[in-house]
């Protein structure tokens, strides 16, 4: 059976400063993958990012992004995103890194994984609230998490939100 | 699951750098980390070796590691950066502060002796400069054998590009040498935007010359060794091991303190884990 493989990165841009992420876009992060792995494995990398590679989805607020490349040569581009520094947006140099958190062979794992760690996430923010309401809204946020629901925008929107109000 | 370590972060004097330094490692899922202090003896005057602040002092609520559920464990590391052969002085009571020793030799004379005879943890490679001398299998073997491992940092190659190809240069030769073992990945991060991820790190294993396994091995499993040889290097022979009680105690889990067990230092009975919770 032929089928067309291939892996999907899914990534967590850190940065200093919260306010910076809501700028990212998809074209952005492409642009600064295709410059660190142009510069760190020459015009080979470059070649074999031009095809296959893309970014499949963004979350602004909680800087994750899923990087599709093909299976083949997954591991040498893999190995340039360490290299990565600062993404330009609109101008403006925002300096951060990506942390690879999990390598899938599809969408679909990609994002039942996803859906476990942001659970994890929102576990790790529960003693970290400072009032009772936020509490129970964390708390309501994690008993919503499931794949099928399709509550994904839900509790992203709750991190957001949480995240915001824990600075 | 593995235990993920970083075995250099560098000492800053911003309290608030430290501990973005920190909380970010214990975001990316190292589980210890071992802050450096660099002392650089030149003959034009004495001086003295810095002492450690303790833990306790520079971070008040150590945070929770990424996927566990113990706080991140912090140690201190002195490393010694050597051109001549008197500057390293074992006995020196100041070196028992520290829970981590390096040298980072200058010669291939002090490079043979270091692998060799001293009484250390960690050799560093160089990065930022052409290597001075050859590595050589013989004294490689002996420091492998011993249980000193090799230090390659990588903050310097993702800061400039010049010194990413000599760090380049010189892991691959070092792997060369020693056929992948004894080998660790740290970095010498300055900011809490230069360290990476634990996986990121592996995969950056491959492009200096590593295997899929030994790569891992460098972030997980070598380190943890470090960090029992170490252990066992302040004992007495590896069973005595007695440290000044503090009247509060530090969030650390300090191995048990004066007991006399003949079991050796990764048997040896922990306390229980305290778990922070709401």
């Amino acid at each position: 059976m032929v089928r067309l493989k291939a892996r999907y990165l899914l990534c967590e841009i850190n940065v200093s400063d919260r306010n910076h992420l809501l700028r990212l876009t998809d074209t952005s992060i492409s642009a600064a993958v295709k410059t660190t792995v142009a510069r760190i494995h020459g015009d080979y990398g470059r070649a074999l990012c031009s095809i296959g590679f893309s970014v499949k989805y963004l979350n602004a607020h909680t800087g994750t992004v899923f990087l599709r490349f093909p299976k083949r040569c997954y591991k040498l581009l893999w190995s340039a995103l360490p290299f990565i520094t600062s993404i330009e947006t609109h101008g403006q140099t925002i300096p951060c890194f990506l942390n690879c958190v999990h390598v899938g062979g599809t969408i679909r794992t990609c994002q039942k994984f996803l859906i476990r760690y942001n659970t994890q996430q929102l576990r790790r923010m529960l003693p970290k609230c400072k009032n009772e309401e936020e509490k129970q809204q964390i708390r309501k946020a994690i008993l919503n998490c499931s794949l099928t629901q399709g509550n994904k925008e839900a509790y992203d929107d709750e991190l957001e939100s949480e995240e915001d109000e824990e600075e | 699951m593995s235990v993920f370590m970083d075995l250099n972060l560098s000492f800053t004097a911003e309290r608030s750098r430290l501990r973005s330094l920190i909380e970010t490692a214990a975001h990316l899922g190292f589980s210890t980390v071992a802050i450096n202090y660099v002392h650089e003896p030149t003959t034009k005057k004495k001086q003295e070796v810095p002492t450690p602040t303790p833990i306790n002092e520079l971070i008040d609520q150590l945070p929770i590691v990424q996927g566990r559920s113990r706080p991140i464990r912090v140690l201190n590391r002195l490393t010694v950066v050597m051109s001549e052969s008197s500057y390293f002085r074992p006995a020196d009571p100041a070196y028992r502060s520290f829970d981590l020793l390096a040298i980072s030799p200058a010669t291939e004379k002090l490079f043979h002796a270091a692998c060799m005879s001293y009484d250390i943890d960690i050799i560093c490679v160089p990065v930022t400069e052409k290597l001075p001398f050859t590595l050589k299998r013989a004294p490689v073997n002996g420091a492998v054998d011993r249980g000193v491992v090799f230090e390659v940092s990588y903050s310097a190659a993702i800061r400039d590009s010049t010194m990413r190809r000599y760090t380049i240069a010189n892991a691959n030769s070092l792997m060369e040498s020693c056929k992948g073992k004894g080998v660790i990945l740290s970095s010498a991060a300055e900011k809490a935007l230069e360290l990476r991820g634990p996986y990121d790190l592996t995969n950056l294993g491959l492009l200096f010359g590593l295997s899929d396994k030994d790569a891992k091995e460098a972030v997980s499993s070598t380190c943890r060794s470090v960090l029992l040889h170490a252990e066992s290097r302040r004992t007495a022979n590896g069973i005595i091991y007695t440290t000044k009680s503090c009247s509060d105690s530090s969030c650390q889990q300090e191995a048990p303190d004066s007991e006399l067990c003949d079991a050796p230092a990764a048997k040896r009975l922990r306390p229980p884990p305290r778990v922070t919770d709401s």
